[in-house]
């Protein structure tokens, strides 16, 4: 570790390296992605019409929701793992050391700045949405729309933590394909409990169990099909699932704060 | 205390009440989540096949086996969820399946060619809307003029309407198609002179139970032929216990009384009756026959997997 610092000094700190590592995700075109995401969205308000039989607002919102999943996912994983291996890469990560900032400020810093990253993302992708539900004339589901998004981004800050923590041990290549297996896993957890009940086994049970505990669950921040219907998420879901989110990302950065701790960068 | 131990000991702390923490958040959410009604599977489809062929960049093949599969899982688990003790094969309309026809018919616009969508189709969808099966099955023949099968499957949904005219017709058809076997002839005799037997229902599953392409439509000619062995048995049954009630002034008490009068019956196919453990009288699937003394008549029991609608 490195030298202990105020509490003021340490958030200014963190605050410091966020915004760095959100005007690097900027430099490094992330904000591109938009892009795609505007033509796809423009491109099914459109179309859609003729292909849904009157279903347009719906499924303007499934694949509007589905998108900026998807998008999140990707920039949270591939900009994640490379967090901080890129500052051994670049050897920048000497002259942050060289100053007085923490590991744990770093680590906590590089997650809250891609976070805000990821945050704006999704942000700029749920205002697309917005505007191509006005254009079919669906604004009626905004609200269901605009819930399931706030979802999908603590989704997402749990995804980040996670691959923050495998960018503080691992290769890019590797976190990447971690986090993306976890991140599928994450969608099956409640299978995991199913499959945990019908086990005639103890010992069977108490793993499947324990595993469901151990991962993310992210079929608590499901709500895409839901809201394309006009469904409301309920505050257990709402606030719940912010404590959740905030809780295991937590548990996350505590581990890579300990594993990045430890390494040696000689 | 070490600064690195200190650490490890906070961390540990954190990774314990976090996921005890964890532990109380997720058995509070998950059941107190907004989720989609029951119903929900039975919404409309938001998309149909034939608009989006050419938007899938040459992959309707494949989107045409989802719609195939989301078919079969469709009905499997209105089945499975249904709770019901006895499914009626001949009568699905309790199950609300209201998706299937649109999925079937999904599938069949993006691959025309798909022959189990329409033996399905056959099979299935009668149970839901004869209509409807006759509509997709005679696509199906419009689009695969070669295949005689598909002429099986439309004469069977004819056959179990009763309408052995149209029956006949369709198999006529079908027998006329290059490659088409003996059996679509030996049809149209049967349905033009005994549509209604229980010899043309037996030769019509057989061939279905020998042919079907998916497990569904397999498993449902086997249980209807059991249905007729269930059947025949029971014909030969309850001739016994009338004999027995005439002679004796009384009906027997239980069905083991009629066992010995039974040894001499001769079943279709040389089958014998089946006696279980108990020496009772029992169904094919093992399932004792139940005797109900007011009438002096057996039948199948309640447990029983087979079917009870041909007869």
């Amino acid at each position: 570790m490195q030298t202990e610092t105020s509490d003021a000094g340490t958030l200014g700190r963190i605050a410091t390296i966020a915004r760095n590592t959100f005007r690097e995700a900027i430099r490094d075109r992330i904000l591109y992605n938009l892009v795609a995401f505007a033509l796809l969205i423009t491109v099914a308000a459109v179309i859609l019409g003729d292909l849904t039989d009157g279903h347009q607002a719906r499924t303007t919102v499934n694949l509007g929701l589905f998108a900026i999943l998807i998008f999140g996912v990707f920039i949270s994983i591939f900009v994640g793992v490379s967090l901080v291996s890129k500052e051994i890469e670049k050897r920048t990560l000497f002259s942050i050391f060289s100053k007085p900032v923490s590991r744990t400020e770093f680590v906590i810093g590089k997650y809250l700045g891609l976070c805000f990253t990821v945050g704006v993302n999704v942000l700029i992708m749920g205002s697309g949405v917005t505007v191509a539900l006005a254009f079919v004339g669906g604004l009626g589901l905004l609200a269901p729309a605009w819930s399931a998004i706030y979802l999908i981004f603590l989704e997402l800050t749990i995804i980040i933590a996670i691959a923050t923590l495998f960018s503080t041990f691992s290769s890019p290549s590797l976190s990447a394909l971690l986090t993306f297996l976890i991140f599928i896993i994450g969608h099956l957890s409640s299978s995991l409990r199913e499959l945990a009940t019908g086990f005639a086994s103890g010992i069977a049970t108490i793993v499947f169990e324990t595993l469901y505990f151990l991962l993310p669950n992210l079929g608590l921040f499901t709500f895409r099909t839901e809201a394309a219907n006009g469904l409301m998420p309920n505050s257990a879901m709402l606030l719940g699932g912010t404590l959740y989110a905030v809780v295991y990302a937590i548990i996350v950065l505590a581990v890579a704060v300990l594993i990045f701790s430890r390494r040696d960068f000689k | 205390m070490p600064k690195n131990v200190k650490q490890l000991i906070l961390v540990s702390a954190i990774v314990l009440f976090g996921f005890g923490g964890i532990y109380g958040l997720s058995n509070y959410i998950e059941p107190r989540s907004v989720r989609m009604p029951e119903a929900y599977q039975d919404a409309d489809l938001a998309i149909r096949g034939k608009s989006l062929k050419g938007w899938t960049l040459g992959s309707e093949g494949l989107l045409a086996d989802w719609y195939w599969m989301w078919s079969l899982q469709y009905i499997g688990n209105k089945i499975v969820n249904s709770n019901l003790e006895e499914i009626n094969l001949d009568d699905l309309r309790s199950l609300n399946p209201k998706l299937l026809h649109p999925l079937l018919d999904n599938a069949a616009e993006l691959d025309p060619k798909f022959l189990a969508v329409y033996s399905y189709a056959a099979t299935v969808l009668p149970a839901v809307d004869a209509k409807l099966a006759i509509e997709l099955t005679e696509k199906g023949i419009r689009e695969n003029p070669e295949a005689w099968r598909l002429h099986q499957y439309l004469g069977y949904v004819y056959w179990r309407m009763k309408d052995y005219e149209n029956a006949a017709r369709v198999y006529e058809e079908g027998s006329r198609i290059t490659g088409a076997p003996p059996f679509m002839r030996q049809m149209v005799a049967a349905m033009k002179t005994q549509g209604g037997s229980r010899e043309t229902a037996r030769e019509i599953y057989l061939q279905m139970r020998d042919q079907a392409e998916d497990q569904q439509s397999r498993e449902n000619a086997e249980l209807r032929l059991l249905e007729l062995d269930a059947l025949d048995e029971l014909g030969a049954i309850n001739a016994a216990l009338k004999a027995a009630a005439e002679r004796t002034g009384k009906c027997p008490a239980s069905l083991r009384q009629i066992v010995p009068s039974l040894r001499e019956v001769k079943l279709p196919g040389g089958r014998a009756f089946r006696v279980d453990s108990n020496g009772d009288l029992a169904d094919p699937l093992g399932f004792p026959y139940r005797l109900t003394p007011e009438d002096c008549r057996a039948s199948l029991n309640e447990t029983t997997r087979i079917p009870k609608q041909l007869d």
